[in-house]
């Protein structure tokens, strides 16, 4: 049995001649928040969706909590709380009939009425018909789905889409909440800073395979930094040009660095040249997305 | 499963109550207008176009036959096409799918609950219908030379049932196979009409005879002694096995394909 909570290996998807995903082996463990990167068409909803046997693999295999996904679907979906990426709902129903439908479906005896609160603090009004609803309404009643159950893994497609930035806080607040009740959450997202503030791990995805899977933090202490150093006499221009350091921009009396190496000499040669001032600048994940997805790589920006 | 099939049927309310009282139509208005007519639909018996069209109107049996037994089902088979059609591959297509199959239930039990929400929802418009050409029947019983019993009608109705049945699954077959709602709709419709129209055309003309076992229209005797006697066992356990083969072919192609991605059949990968 797999130690993982979810466990990917060689998953491949191919829709006729079309890349879906390629070859993912990916892991997330019981309890933590998985952030899983990509911009649109990167393989991310197909990888939650081969999740859920909503698709079938071309070749690999993928199971959580030990089950198979394919073939032990019943019993996965039974501990899953799920919110799709393109969330399409019965128009003609008020969202309390929607919410008192989805636990009649699923046989939901524990957490009964529990929709009735997460609709309450995310300032949803359950007596409107869904079709009257705007587009964050709609992503409400999406979201309240997915955790009326308390599942103990929430399968989360974009999940703070088209809702306004004090929901979005409301519901990352949500994610935190079921983290520390140990449940675990994959979500897929492209908006970097709601990972960076969530998510334990990240995996990016790029072009159907994955690129790499790293905590946050480590992800961020590996890669560059940014050093903005002010001269009263500017060095001379070849001063920095050491191997793993990047001269970004040269202003008049400043120089903006890029460093993943070599920052002893970096700084050695500014105290030469009497630096007067020196600012470390916070690098994103969405700088570290970047460098995976742009600069050269031949990817999608976003 | 039966949870889920309940909620078919809550949706499905407004259109057995509307399908049912559009289907009534024709009982009410056919049959009670009968005995006005009577005189000269006799006269019109024998025209070639009513021929065509599968109709004989010599008598009150003839004119049941040729009005609720052949019309009435034509028309229930288009909401067979609708819901079967629009069950699978429209809710495929609308994205509504994706919520029911990630419930905790397996594929087959999700298209078997489907499957008989349509048979229980045609069931109950073909029951009305047949209660309510009852009671027409019996408002103009006075009127009408007829040795027809109320019961021979009631049972004459219901027994158009299986072509329905057989329609509404074959449309979910083509939904389940095809996932694109506008396709299998496409294709259940021709099937449909070639069926009808195919049916009554071998009656006059020889070429088509050989074609005849393949119309399901074939399987439906509209003709008096039909209405009074029943449909033919046989004819009748066709169609049913027309729907269950359906229906067992629904079951397989959506068991193993992938939902949601809108791909056709010859453009999927093979599973692995």
């Amino acid at each position: 049995m797999s130690k993982h909570l979810i466990e990917t290996s060689g998953l491949t998807v191919y829709y006729g001649r079309h890349r879906g995903i390629l070859n993912v082996d990916l892991n997330v463990e019981q309890g933590e928040v998985f952030g899983f990167l990509g911009p649109n068409g990167a393989g991310k909803t197909t990888t939650q969706r081969v999740l859920l046997d909503i698709i079938r693999p071309t070749s690999g295999k993928a199971t959580i909590f030990g089950l198979d996904c394919q073939t032990q679907g019943v019993e996965i979906r039974q501990r899953i709380g799920y919110l799709p990426g393109e969330l399409a709902l019965y128009k003609n129903m008020k969202a309390s009939q929607f919410f008192k439908m989805y636990e009649f479906l699923r046989e939901q005896n524990g957490s009964k009425g529990y929709w009735r609160e997460l609709a309450k603090r995310l300032d949803l009004d359950t007596s409107r018909k869904i079709g009257n609803f705007s587009r964050g309404n709609k992503q409400k009643v999406g979201i309240v789905a997915a955790f009326m159950n308390r599942p103990d893994l929430l399968i989360l497609d974009e999940p703070t889409g088209g809702l306004d930035p004090l929901v979005q806080q409301t519901v990352l607040e949500m994610v935190r909440e079921a983290k520390a009740d140990g449940r675990t959450i994959f979500f897929s997202s492209h908006i970097l800073p709601e990972v960076q503030a969530v998510a334990d791990r990240v995996g990016i995805i790029r072009d159907g395979q994955l690129v790499t899977t790293q905590r946050v933090e480590e992800m961020m202490a590996q890669h560059v930094t940014r050093l903005s150093l002010g001269f009263a006499e500017l060095p001379p221009a070849a001063a920095f040009q050491f191997a793993g350091v990047t001269e970004l921009s040269r202003g008049e009396r400043d120089v903006l660095l890029e460093v993943q190496d070599n920052l002893p000499q970096v700084l050695a040669v500014a105290a030469e040249n009497n630096i007067q001032h020196i600012e470390t600048m916070n690098v994103s994940l969405e700088d570290i997305f970047l460098t995976y997805y742009g600069k050269g790589n031949g990817g999608n920006h976003v | 499963m039966f949870r889920l099939l309940w909620q078919e049927l809550v949706f499905r309310r407004n259109a057995i109550i509307g399908w049912s009282l559009g289907l009534c139509f024709f009982p009410i208005v056919y049959i009670a207008i009968y005995p006005s007519v009577a005189d000269q639909m006799a006269g019109l018996a024998d025209l070639e176009i009513y021929k065509a069209m599968g109709m004989s109107l010599g008598t009150f049996p003839d004119w049941v036959g040729s009005i609720l037994i052949i019309f009435m089902p034509l028309v229930a088979a288009i909401y067979g096409i609708i819901n079967g059609t629009g069950t699978l591959a429209g809710e495929e297509e609308d994205g509504r799918l994706e919520m029911i199959v990630t419930l905790p239930q397996p594929r087959w039990q999700i298209v078997t609950a489907k499957a008989i929400a349509l048979t229980i929802s045609s069931l109950i418009m073909f029951l009305v219908v047949s209660i309510v050409s009852v009671f027409v029947f019996q408002a103009i019983q006075s009127q009408v030379e007829t040795d027809m019993m109320a019961m021979d009608l009631f049972t004459a109705v219901l027994m158009a049932w299986p072509l329905v049945f057989a329609m509404g699954m074959l449309s979910m077959f083509l939904a389940a196979f095809c996932a694109n709602r506008r396709f299998a709709s496409i294709i259940a419709a021709a099937i449909l009409v070639v069926s009808y129209f195919g049916n009554n055309l071998a009656a006059s003309t020889t070429a088509l005879e050989p074609f005849e076992p393949f119309f399901l229209f074939n399987y439906l005797d509209a003709s008096g002694t039909a209405v009074i006697e029943g449909q033919a066992t046989g004819d009748m356990l066709v169609l049913l096995a027309v729907g269950l083969v359906s229906f067992a072919l629904a079951l397989f192609f959506f068991q193993r394909r992938d939902l949601t991605v809108g791909l056709w059949p010859w453009q999927r990968a093979r599973v692995s």
